[in-house]
């Protein structure tokens, strides 16, 4: 509770970090239709939608990977494709994490320290320091192709993460965790968000943990966005049927819902 | 979806069996057209392997094979890179250009070849030493620009085969074009290259017609392997063109080998 009064309090003086303004981009057989949204600095915002939604399009657009046919991405205030991407502070997380498969985690995590020629020490330091909070030093010599799911996840996380992006962009960052170390990352989470204050921007299909771990949640349905809204009051809206249904806004499932966020919040304390 | 399906699937189809019939044909016609030329060449293998001019000939082949494959990639690499990674104007004119030269004949490659170095031009960079007609720098030459395309094509393969957002995370990391092309791409690109310059390296051995009209076949001077087969056989010596003909196949076959050896490594890894 204590949280969210402080981000709303805060966000009316904050810049904007993400703006899109009715964009269009159109990707194989996705498209993304007209979007208009504003994400502020330091803000954790989520988008929602099913698979094939178009979420990761959006992600990629935003990071400017993608080019979009009409509107504008804004980047704290720039045009996304008139910064270069090393200059653009963003951390990217793939769903299927895109290691680098011929370096090791230790190395894929100290790839951007490394290409930012930062004094060996340093790097040295903060690479451990991920290691730790990922808890993947046991596996800092393998390569990606030896290593499970869950653990490459954590390794591109951390690859993100030791940059201290200003806004990090996750694609499903969570989905290959199972539900004990999904808890534990959460937490690792709102740690790093605020010793780092960066902006955080994650897509996922899974409800329970756009409401455990953003600030805002929007809902792309079939490449439109259908709504924002805060994440403590989505669950009270009135929505058109498809979005209801998408929501699982049924009163059984609301009932259930409304539990899960109590037991998560108090395991939270 | 059984196991036993597609196995029924290929033995009822038409398609199955006129393939089977095929392979059937041409393993008749390879094997028994190699083995004409093993049986008989392998009586005389042993005098081939000792003589002077044939020693010369694979000495010959294999250097310039070795130098123009290498001088290949090094040229094909980065236009390779460049073609798949980089987005500049007259992509698409570069991409068919490079196509084109690819179905061009040999031969004609060659004379195209020979005329240049014959002009002025080629007066030009004889006086400053680079004596390319009839000379060895010369086979290099011609090995050179017939698998220049090949190369790039090749090279270009093995570039795409790899996760393209690669680029974009390493330079979201702040890594430079440099840094992602030795620290990413080469490594993991390195498997198809090696295949890449196995492949070249064989063509490079095999390859005649470009040869013939830039060089010409000169007794221990510009006679590579097939140009001392065709020597052997216009003289009218079978048993040595056979013999020769047996090294040849053992450089092709080592060298499939090798490329089955690094696929298999390569999917053992993935």
């Amino acid at each position: 509770m204590n949280q969210e009064g402080r981000t709303a309090s805060t966000l009316e003086t904050r810049e904007s970090a993400v703006s899109l303004c009715d964009v269009c981009v159109k990707r194989g057989q996705f498209i993304l239709d007209h979007i208009s949204l504003n994400i502020m600095d330091g803000e954790r915002f989520c988008v929602l939608g099913k698979t094939g939604a178009g979420k990761t399009v959006l992600l990629e657009t935003i990071a400017g990977r993608l080019r979009e046919e009409t509107g504008e991405v804004l980047l704290f205030g720039h045009h996304v494709r008139s910064i270069k991407p090393q200059e653009r502070g963003i951390g990217f997380v793939y769903q299927d994490y895109a290691l680098f498969p011929n370096l090791t985690v230790k190395e894929n995590i100290a790839f951007g320290p490394v290409s930012l020629k930062r004094p060996p020490d340093e790097i040295e330091r903060d690479v451990r320091h991920m290691l730790d909070i990922f808890n993947i030093g046991r596996i800092q010599d393998q390569y990606p192709h030896q290593i499970s799911g869950g653990e490459a996840q954590r390794t591109a996380l951390a690859r993100a993460i030791i940059q201290k992006p200003r806004l990090l962009l996750l694609d499903e960052p969570f989905s290959a965790l199972d539900r004990a170390t999904r808890e534990d990352m959460y937490r690792h989470f709102d740690r790093i968000w605020r010793t780092i204050g960066c902006t955080i921007l994650f897509v996922t299909h899974d409800f329970h943990e756009a409401i455990r771990f953003a600030d805002r949640v929007a809902v792309l349905l079939d490449g439109k966005l259908r709504l924002v809204a805060s994440a403590s009051t989505l669950l009270q809206g009135q929505y058109e049927d498809d979005v209801s249904s998408f929501l699982g806004l049924k009163v059984a499932d609301r009932f259930c819902d409304i539990c899960d966020k109590g037991e998560i919040n108090s395991e939270q304390i | 979806m059984h196991r036993e399906r597609p196995e029924k699937r290929l033995r009822k189809g038409h398609f199955s069996r006129f393939s089977c019939a095929v392979t059937i044909f041409v393993l008749i016609y390879i094997v028994s057209a190699i083995g004409a030329i093993v049986y008989g060449g392998a009586v005389h293998f042993g005098d081939a392997i000792a003589d002077k001019e044939v020693l010369f000939a694979l000495r010959l082949s294999s250097t310039t094979a070795f130098i123009s494959t290498s001088l290949c990639l090094f040229l094909a690499v980065p236009v390779a890179y460049a073609l798949t990674y980089v987005d500049f104007r007259g992509k698409k004119f570069i991409e068919i250009m490079l196509e084109l030269t690819l179905s061009l004949p040999y031969i004609l490659i060659g004379i195209a070849l020979l005329i240049l170095f014959s002009s002025p031009v080629g007066r030009l960079l004889e006086s400053m030493g680079v004596k390319v007609v009839f000379t060895s720098v010369g086979i290099v030459f011609a090995q050179l620009t017939v698998n220049l395309p090949f190369a790039i094509r090749l090279a270009r393969t093995g570039f795409a085969s790899l996760d393209q957002r690669w680029q974009f995370i390493a330079y979201a990391l702040g890594a430079s074009e440099m840094r992602y092309f030795f620290r990413i791409v080469l490594p993991n690109a390195r498997r198809s290259l090696t295949t890449a310059f196995i492949t070249v390296f064989s063509r490079a051995m095999g390859e005649f017609g470009a040869t013939l009209m830039l060089v010409g076949i000169t007794r221990l001077k510009t006679e590579t392997l097939p140009g001392a087969i065709y020597l052997a056989v216009s003289t009218g010596n079978t048993n040595m063109a056979m013999s020769i003909a047996i090294i040849m196949l053992l450089v092709s076959a080592l060298s499939l080998f090798i490329s089955n050896l690094i696929g298999k490594e390569k999917k053992e890894g993935e």
